[in-house]
C-alpha cells in the first residue's frame, strides 16, 4: 500500500507550473462527462492535427477567481468560457480575450455575432470578444395533471395579468400556483434594462411592479413562500418542489428540463407542457439570454488551433452539449436532435411534444444578452438582497427599489470613474 | 483554612511558572528558526503583498501592471461606508455572543469528558463529529432542522409558542448562525482542554483533598489557573476565526436575507471576489487585522496580568 | 463511582444526538435517491434504501481514491513537518529566554490574523515564480510551519514548572536535552491535540488547493468532490455526501487513536 501510494502521489509533486503543453488547452465549467468530452472527440476526429485538453473549473465565485488568476499568472490556457457577466466586462476589458473580429467578420456562418440589436456577443471598444455557445430562452413549464385537474386551458400567448389569474385558479389549499414570478421589468424593457444614459434605470416603473407583483401574490398564496425559498435554498433546486408537486407553472430556461426526464434519480408521474413567457404592456422580450461566452486568451501561441476550436463549437460541434439543456445559439442542429438531446429517451412519456415545438423550437423568443456591465456584479447582488427583503415581507417594494436604485447609482458612478 | 492553603499553594504553583527562564542567546533563535523560516518563506512574503495592496486600485484581472496606487483613498472609502460599518457591528455582535459562550461550554464538556463515562472514546469523537464533518452536509442539515415551518427546532419551540423564522429573517439569522458556530466549536475547544487537563498539577489536588476543600475552591485555584494559557490560546484563535470565518456563511444565507448576516469577511468576500475590488478588500482586510490584534493583545495583557506576573 | 459514571454519562449521551445530527444526514443522504434529500420534514431512514452512490464514488471515472491517496500522502507530511518544527518553537517562546522573545512572538502571532482569503491570489503569484503551482509540495510546504500550532504549543510549555529544567541542567543536561528528554515527554497530551487539528487542517483545506492545483490527477480529497458539483452549482447530494463518509474515515481513526493520550484521566478534575 505505501509504495503503491507514493508512487501514485509522487508524479503530483513533481511538474506542472510553467511549461506550455502541446495540446490545446480549454478551461470549461460543464464537467466534461456532461457534453464537453464528447465536443472535444468530434473535434479532434474532424481535425487530427489538433490534440484538446479540457480542464473543468467550478463556475462559482472562487471557482472564477482560479480562472482569473490562472489567466493572469500566465498559466497555458488556450480557450476558455465566462459565464457571468460581471467577469466578462472585467476579462474582456483586461486584455485577457483576443480580438475576434477579423474573424468573425470574414465568415458568413458568423456574421449574425455582430448584430447590435439582439446582441450575442460580447463587443468591447468596437472589437468582438467573446461569442455566445448557447440560447437559454425562458419559457413556463405547466404540471399538466394539476392543469387538467384545475382545468386551466394550456395559452399560446398570454399576458402578465393572465398569468396571475392562471396561478390563482391552480392554487389549491395544499399546492400553490407559481413558484415566482417572471421578471417583469425584463421583459417590457429588452437587455441592459438596468442602464439609463449613465446612470441606473430603477426609476422605471417595470421595476417596482414586478416586486409588488411578486409580494402581492406571496401574500394571497398564489406564489411560493418567499421564507420557504430562503431556508431551503429553492432558488437553486427549484426542480424539487416541482418534482414533488408542491407547485404547477414553473417559469424556468432548458437547463432545468434534465430533471424532468430521468426517472431513476427524480421519479414523478405527470407531463410537462410548455408555454411561452407572459408579455407585460405588450413587450415581449424574453427573460433568458445568450450565454456561455467562449473566448480566446490573446496570449495563447496556438491562436489558429484555437479558432479551429472555437468555430467547430459554434458551427457543428455543440450537439453533445443539448443534454445539459444548452441549445446551440447559432441554432444550426435540426429539430429532432433537440427533442432527442434535450427531452431524454422517451420525450413522449415525460413532455407534451407539441407544445414543445410550438414553444421552444417554432418560435423566436426575443433573446440577447446584456451589453452594458458597469458595476454589474453590485447592482446583481443589490437587486437580489432587497428583492429577497421585499418578499419575505420585511420591506415595501417602492423603499426596497429606492435602495436598489440608490446602490445602483453608487456602483455606476464608483465604476465609470475608472478609467 | 483549606481554602487559604488552596490560594496559597495556586499561586505558587503559577509564581513559578515564571521563574528558571535563564538568557539562552542564540539557541532559543535556533529552536525557532526551522517554524520562522518556513513562516517567512510561505506565509510572510505573500502576505506583505496583501498590505501593499490595501494601497491600490486593483481589480485582479488587469494583472501586476493594471495595479494603480490610491494612497489612502481605499481607507477613506471605508470610513464613509455604511456597508462596511454594518458589517463591523454584526461581527462585534457575533463575536462578543459566540466566542465566551464556545470557550465556556467547551471547558464544561472538556471536563465532562475527562470523567469516567460509558463509552467516553466514542462520546468524545461525537462531540468533536461538527468540526471535521464536511461543511455542505452540516449546512443542509441545519438548514433544515431550522427551517421556519416543519424545522424540528421549531417543532420543539412550538411548545413554548415561539417561531422564529431563522433563515429567512433578518432578525434570526445571526443568532441561528451564532448557535451553529458555537455547536461547531465545542468540540475544538474541549479536545483542547481535555488536553491540557492531563497535565494540571496532581499533587496540588491531593493536598487539596486532605484538606477538605470544595470542588468549587479546588476548581478556581487549581484547575482554572493552569488551563489559563489554553483558554487564551482558544480565545484569540476562536476570536480569529470568527472574523474570517465565512464559509458556512457563503453556504448557507449568501451574506443575507438583505446584509443581514453580511459580517466582515463575508463582505471582504464580496468585495474581494464579486465585486473584483482587491485593493479595497485588502484594505478591509488590513482595518479588520489591526481590529483582531488589538482583540489579541487586549487578552494577551490578561495573562501576562494574571498568569505571569503574579 | 459508577453511579456518577452513569450520572454524567447519560446527559451526555442525549447531548450527543444533537452532535450527530448532520453526521447521522450525511449517511442517511447517502444511502437514499437525490430527490429524497431535501424532503420536508426530513426523512431520515432511507427509502428506497441504495448503495449506487457509494459505488460510483468509489470506482470508475469519478473514483475518489486516487484523490484520496494525495490527501493521505499531504496530511501526514503537514502533521510531520508541524510537530515539530511547533513543538520546537513553541517550546522555545514559552521556556527559553532570549532578546524580543515576546516582541517577535506577538509579531508572529499577527500574521495569523491576516484573513486567510485575502492570501490566496498573492500566494498565487508568488508560488507560481517559486514554480510550486500545481504541485502537492504548494500545499504541504505552508502547512508545515504554522503559527497557530506554534502557539498551542507555547501557550502548553508556559504553564510547565521549571524545577524539571534547573534540575537537568544541574546535572550538565544541554538545552536540546532537556527539551527533548523532560518537556516533551510531557506534551504528549497537547501534541495529540494538535496532531488531530493539524490533520484535520489539512484534510479538510479546500480553499488552498483549489486555487493552487488545477490539474486534476493532482486533486486532493475536498476538491475532488467539485465533481459532484454540476455546471448551474448544483451539489449531487448523495454523491457528495457518500464521498464525505468515506473523507471522514481517516479523521476518525486518526482522532481514536490520538484521543488515547489524554487518559492520564485524572479522577480529580475539580468537580465531582
Amino acid at each position: 500500500m505505501g509504495a503503491g501510494l507514493a508512487a501514485a502521489v509522487v508524479p503530483g509533486c513533481s511538474g506542472g507550473g510553467g511549461g506550455r503543453s502541446e495540446a490545446l488547452q480549454v478551461w470549461g465549467g460543464v464537467p466534461a462527462a456532461s457534453g464537453p468530452a464528447d465536443v472535444v472527440k468530434a473535434f479532434q476526429q474532424k481535425f487530427p492535427q489538433y490534440k484538446v485538453e479540457y480542464t473543468r473549473f467550478v463556475n462559482d465565485d472562487r471557482g472564477n477567481l482560479k480562472l482569473d488568476t490562472a489567466l493572469q499568472g500566465g498559466v497555458d490556457i488556450d480557450v476558455y468560457f465566462t459565464y457571468s457577466q460581471g467577469a466578462m466586462a472585467l476579462r474582456a476589458g483586461s486584455g485577457l480575450a483576443a480580438d475576434l473580429t477579423d474573424r468573425v467578420r470574414a465568415d458568413p456562418e458568423l456574421q449574425v455575432y455582430l448584430d447590435t440589436e439582439k446582441p450575442r456577443s460580447y463587443i468591447d471598444n468596437g472589437k468582438v470578444k467573446a461569442l455566445a455557445t448557447a440560447r437559454e430562452p425562458f419559457f413556463v413549464l405547466f404540471n399538466e395533471k394539476l392543469r387538467q385537474r384545475a382545468g386551466v386551458e394550456l395559452p399560446h400567448a398570454w399576458t402578465i395579468d393572465e398569468f396571475r389569474a392562471t396561478a390563482r385558479k391552480l392554487t389549491t389549499d395544499k399546492t400553490v400556483g407559481v413558484y415566482t414570478v417572471p421578471d417583469v421589468a425584463r421583459i417590457a424593457l429588452g437587455p441592459n434594462y438596468w442602464y439609463a444614459g449613465d446612470r441606473s434605470n430603477f426609476g422605471d416603473p417595470h421595476f417596482e411592479q414586478g416586486f409588488r407583483l411578486g409580494r402581492e401574490m406571496i401574500a394571497d398564496g398564489t406564489a411560493f413562500p418567499w421564507t420557504e425559498v430562503l431556508s431551503r435554498h429553492l432558488d437553486a433546486y427549484q426542480q424539487n418542489a416541482f418534482l414533488g408537486e408542491e407547485f404547477h407553472l414553473w417559469s424556468t430556461a432548458p437547463f432545468n428540463l434534465r430533471y424532468l426526464y430521468d426517472a431513476k434519480k427524480y421519479p414523478h408521474d405527470f407531463k410537462v407542457a410548455f408555454a411561452p413567457s407572459p408579455t407585460v404592456d405588450g413587450k415581449d422580450w424574453n427573460g433568458g439570454s445568450f450565454s456561455n461566452f467562449i473566448m480566446i486568451n490573446p496570449k495563447s501561441p496556438k491562436f489558429e488551433a484555437a479558432w479551429a476550436f472555437v468555430k467547430f463549437w459554434l458551427t457543428e460541434g455543440a450537439t453533445p452539449m443539448l443534454k445539459g439543456g444548452k441549445m446551440p445559439a447559432l441554432g444550426n442542429v435540426t429539430d429532432d436532435q433537440i427533442v432527442s438531446g434535450m427531452l431524454g429517451k422517451e420525450p413522449e412519456k415525460y413532455f407534451d411534444l407539441d407544445s414543445f415545438r410550438r414553444v421552444v423550437l417554432t418560435s423566436e423568443p426575443k433573446l440577447a444578452t446584456d451589453t452594458r456591465l458597469t458595476g454589474f456584479p453590485e447592482i446583481t447582488l443589490a437587486v437580489k438582497q432587497q428583492r429577497d427583503l421585499c418578499w419575505i415581507g420585511e420591506k415595501d417594494p417602492g423603499a426596497a427599489i429606492r435602495e436598489v436604485r440608490r446602490l445602483a447609482d453608487a456602483a455606476i458612478a464608483r465604476n465609470e470613474r475608472r478609467p | 483554612m483549606a481554602t487559604a492553603t488552596l490560594v496559597s499553594a495556586g499561586t505558587k504553583a503559577r509564581v513559578e511558572q515564571g521563574r528558571g527562564i535563564r538568557p539562552s542567546g542564540w539557541t532559543g533563535f535556533l529552536f525557532i528558526a526551522p517554524n520562522l523560516l518556513g513562516v517567512i518563506a510561505f506565509t510572510l512574503i505573500p502576505l506583505i503583498s496583501v498590505l501593499v495592496l490595501a494601497f491600490t486600485d486593483w481589480n485582479l484581472v488587469s494583472g501586476i501592471g493594471g495595479i494603480t496606487f490610491n494612497g489612502l483613498g481605499n481607507f477613506v472609502a471605508i470610513a464613509r461606508d455604511p456597508g462596511f460599518w454594518h458589517a463591523i457591528g454584526l461581527t462585534l455582535v457575533y463575536v462578543v455572543v459566540s466566542v465566551p459562550l464556545t470557550v465556556i461550554l467547551g471547558l464544561g464538556l472538556g471536563i465532562a469528558l475527562n470523567r469516567p463515562l460509558p463509552g467516553r472514546a466514542v462520546l468524545r469523537a461525537i462531540f468533536f463529529l461538527p468540526y471535521i464533518v464536511n461543511v455542505v452536509a452540516v449546512g443542509m442539515t441545519w438548514l433544515m432542522l431550522m427551517n421556519p415551518k416543519a424545522g424540528l427546532v421549531n417543532q420543539v419551540l412550538d411548545v413554548f409558542g415561539i417561531r422564529p423564522g431563522w433563515f429567512a429573517s433578518s432578525h434570526w439569522a445571526l443568532p441561528a448562525l451564532i448557535v451553529m458556530a458555537i455547536w461547531g466549536g465545542v468540540g475544538y475547544c474541549s479536545l483542547i482542554y481535555l488536553s491540557a487537563l492531563q497535565d494540571a498539577p496532581r499533587q496540588l489536588y491531593e493536598a487539596a483533598d486532605i484538606d477538605g476543600a470544595s470542588a468549587w475552591a479546588k476548581f478556581r485555584v487549581i484547575t482554572w489557573p493552569s488551563l489559563l494559557p489554553t483558554t487564551i490560546f482558544l480565545l484569540v484563535t476562536l476570536i480569529i476565526g470568527a472574523s474570517q470565518g465565512f464559509g458556512l456563511i457563503a453556504l448557507i444565507t449568501a451574506g443575507g436575507p438583505g446584509d443581514a448576516t453580511t459580517t466582515i469577511s463575508y463582505y471582504m468576500y464580496q468585495t474581494g471576489f464579486q465585486f473584483y475590488r482587491f485593493g479595497y478588500a485588502s484594505a478591509i482586510g488590513l482595518v479588520t487585522f489591526v481590529g483582531v490584534l488589538v482583540l489579541t493583545l487586549f487578552t494577551w495583557r490578561a495573562q501576562r496580568g494574571r498568569a505571569l506576573n503574579d | 463511582m459508577t453511579r456518577s459514571k452513569w450520572l454524567w454519562g447519560i446527559p451526555l449521551w442525549i447531548l450527543a444526538i444533537a452532535f450527530l445530527a448532520p453526521f447521522g444526514w450525511m449517511i442517511s443522504t447517502a444511502l437514499k435517491p437525490d430527490v429524497d434529500a431535501y424532503k420536508i420534514p426530513m426523512q431520515w431512514i432511507p427509502h428506497p434504501f441504495q448503495w449506487d452512490n457509494f459505488t460510483t464514488v468509489l470506482s470508475g471515472a469519478t473514483s475518489v481514491l486516487p484523490a484520496f491517496g494525495r490527501s493521505v500522502f499531504v496530511a501526514v507530511l503537514r502533521v510531520a513537518g508541524e510537530l515539530v518544527t511547533a513543538t520546537m518553537a513553541g517550546y522555545a517562546f514559552a521556556r527559553m529566554s532570549f532578546k524580543g522573545r515576546d516582541k517577535l512572538f506577538l509579531l508572529y502571532l499577527a500574521t495569523a490574523i491576516i484573513p486567510a482569503q485575502l492570501l490566496l491570489v498573492p500566494r498565487f503569484i508568488y508560488f507560481q515564480k517559486l514554480g510550486l503551482y500545481d504541485t502537492l509540495w504548494a500545499l504541504i510546504l505552508p502547512g508545515m510551519f504554522t503559527v497557530l500550532g506554534t502557539f498551542l504549543m507555547r501557550q502548553f510549555f508556559v504553564s510547565q514548572p521549571a524545577e524539571f529544567a534547573e534540575a537537568a541542567r544541574m546535572d550538565g543536561a544541554n538545552e536540546w536535552r532537556v527539551f527533548t528528554r523532560i518537556y516533551l515527554p510531557l506534551a504528549t497530551p497537547v501534541m495529540s491535540a494538535l496532531g488531530i487539528l493539524a490533520f484535520v487542517w489539512s484534510w479538510n483545506d479546500y480553499e488552498t488547493p483549489l486555487v493552487l492545483i488545477s490539474n486534476p490527477d493532482r486533486y486532493t480529497l475536498p476538491l475532488s468532490l467539485t465533481n459532484f458539483v454540476d455546471e448551474q452549482g448544483q451539489i449531487a447530494p448523495g454523491l457528495t455526501m457518500a464521498a464525505s463518509v468515506i473523507s471522514i474515515v481517516p479523521v476518525l481513526l486518526v482522532f481514536v487513536v490520538l484521543q488515547r493520550r489524554f487518559v492520564a484521566a485524572m479522577t480529580h478534575t475539580g468537580i465531582k
